[in-house]
């Protein structure tokens, strides 16, 4: 049964299992099996949730079998990124002088996906608390450097690492990731992966490790950017724990539409690695049979200078306990153990600029991208890194990524999805970016993109 | 001629330092103060920006009263 089963989508998994040619609890049995056997290959799990998973699946099988079918994950298994607390497992964001950490609630996304009949399967490996200390190379996590499932001598990307390793090498179908700059959309780019970083406030973050109040989001990684839809269906919606999780309703409509307008921005793809600017000009021929594409300039405002000023600030702040006490000594990237202490020397009048100054860049974006369906640009910079070797980063101010500043410090909603790969054989990715509340119009275009391409129909060679 | 340190950077340096140099080896030190330097020029630019009086900072605030 695995070998059918394995790399098909969420989509095509529910239509089995509500039809009933499927059992969850087979289904839950195959992937725990995987992560049990693979993810250790991939340091890609932190604990399995074995026990929880086969009574979530058992259930799911029942209200299955007497009519009582809840919807497109019923019966579906799923890992979460170990920074969503989960009642009774450990929750250790990442990080040695959390990894006894244990939390006696769900956060609202691990429960809505309950609610949805989801089954949880694992709590996945990432970079210590998110990355929010500066990390410059792989190895930044207790549970070791997350493990690429197309090379196993590259890295997975991150922060979610785990999330984009589990779903690539089939140990779960989809998985939730987090991101505050890059975190979704690096591992699902680097891992050949559909992932969404939903607009901020789409979905709580009640119960999940705060790394920045104002950027953290939340949202899905799986194969194709449809299931990426069929899981933010489920976990969006407001909450009163999280004051910052808007009332707007949300609901996944896949419409099949043509007629797209694309937006570029023109120096977009500098110091992109060659083949993933020769990637991203085949994406854009793609792209013209859909709709239009046409450059588009930004107004010269400093994005990644405001985003990473508001990130370094708020992350240093989230962890000041940590930070004051010298238990970052403890974290396991020698460059973590002392980062923030600089981030110490931000003024308040520095700070509180980039607040006001992202005002400016909201509005400013949003009325650009109003005229567009999307703004379009490599997922990446490049192909994923080596294990060994230190990568370049905006938040770090070694690489550009003025959409990812854009994005995150205006809370935008943007997909990534393959595109093809680079020198070495890895995935390179496209990301679509929308204006706030319009996740339906990037999942609308990364869809037509995916019914033009078959990228996302590659999987890695497994052992 | 070796470059004049943008005073700055010295300041901001010594604050880091001055709280957090028992703690740290002197290749750290050289390292956070490159950080400083970076955010120092990331704040140059984030100055240079002119701002209207009612730019407000982009975060909601409300009054809080408890129940009832």
């Amino acid at each position: 049964m695995s070998s059918e089963l394995l790399f098909k989508p969420v989509r095509e998994l529910a239509a089995l299992v509500r039809a009933r040619q499927l059992s969850p609890v087979a289904l839950t049995e195959l992937y725990l099996d995987r992560l049990e056997r693979l993810g250790p290959k991939y340091n890609a799990v932190v604990t399995i949730t074995r026990e929880r998973a086969l009574s979530q699946a058992r259930r799911a099988e029942g209200e299955i079998a007497a009519g009582r079918y809840r919807g497109a994950l019923h019966g579906i298994p799923y890992g979460a990124k170990d920074l969503l607390a989960t009642a009774g497992t450990p929750t250790t964001w990442g990080a040695a002088p959390y990894r006894e950490q244990r939390f006696d609630f769900d956060a609202t996304v691990i429960g809505k996906l309950e609610d949805a009949g989801a089954v949880l399967c694992a709590k996945l490996a990432m970079i210590e608390l998110a990355g929010g200390m500066g990390y410059r190379q792989p190895t930044a996590s207790f549970t070791g450097p997350c493990i690429n499932p197309w090379d196993t001598d590259a890295w997975t990307g991150g922060s979610s690492s785990g999330s984009g390793a589990a779903v690539a090498a089939g140990l779960v179908p989809f998985a939730i990731g987090s991101e505050t700059w890059g975190s979704i959309l690096s591992p699902a780019g680097y891992c050949g992966l559909a992932g969404l970083r939903p607009t901020y406030g789409r979905v709580s973050r009640h119960g999940a490790m705060a790394l920045c109040w104002t950027l953290d989001k939340l949202g899905p990684l799986a194969l194709t950017a449809d299931d990426c839809g069929l899981v933010l269906e489920a976990i969006a919606g407001a909450d009163s724990a999280d004051p910052t999780a808007s009332e707007r309703p949300y609901r996944y409509e896949v419409a099949e539409r043509r007629g797209f307008r694309f937006g570029v921005i023109p120096d977009v793809t500098d110091g992109c690695e060659e083949a993933v600017v020769a990637n991203f000009r085949r994406s854009l021929d793609e792209l013209a049979k859909i709709g239009t594409v046409e450059e588009v300039t930004l107004p010269d405002l400093p994005y990644e200078q405001i985003t990473r000023t508001i990130l370094q600030v708020e992350a240093v702040s989230a962890f000041e306990d940590l930070i004051e006490s010298g238990g970052i000594a403890e974290l396991t990237a020698p460059e973590d153990r002392f980062t923030p202490y600089a981030r110490e020397a931000i003024l308040a009048h520095d700070y509180l600029k980039a607040v006001r100054l992202r005002g400016v860049m909201a509005r400013e974006i949003d009325r650009v991208i109003s005229r567009y369906d999307a703004l379009v640009a490599p997922g990446r910079i490049n192909e994923a890194p080596r294990l060994g070797q230190e990568f370049r980063s905006a938040i770090r101010a070694t690489a550009k990524d003025v959409m990812g500043a854009v994005g995150n410090g205006a809370g935008l909603p943007a997909v990534c999805v393959p595109n093809g790969v680079g020198a070495r054989g890895l995935p390179t990715s496209l990301q679509f970016m929308g204006r706030a509340w319009e996740e339906n119009r990037v999942l609308d275009a990364a869809r037509a993109y995916q019914s033009l391409t078959d990228w996302h129909t590659r999987h890695p060679k497994l052992d | 001629m070796p470059e004049t340190p943008n005073p700055e950077v010295v300041t901001l340096f010594a604050l880091v330092a001055n709280r957090y140099g028992d703690r740290l080896t002197t290749e750290q030190l050289d390292e956070i103060k490159k950080m400083v330097e970076g955010q120092v020029e990331a704040a140059r630019a984030l100055r240079a920006v002119r701002l209207n009086n009612a730019d407000e900072p982009f975060q909601a605030f409300t009054a809080y009263r408890g129940e009832p």
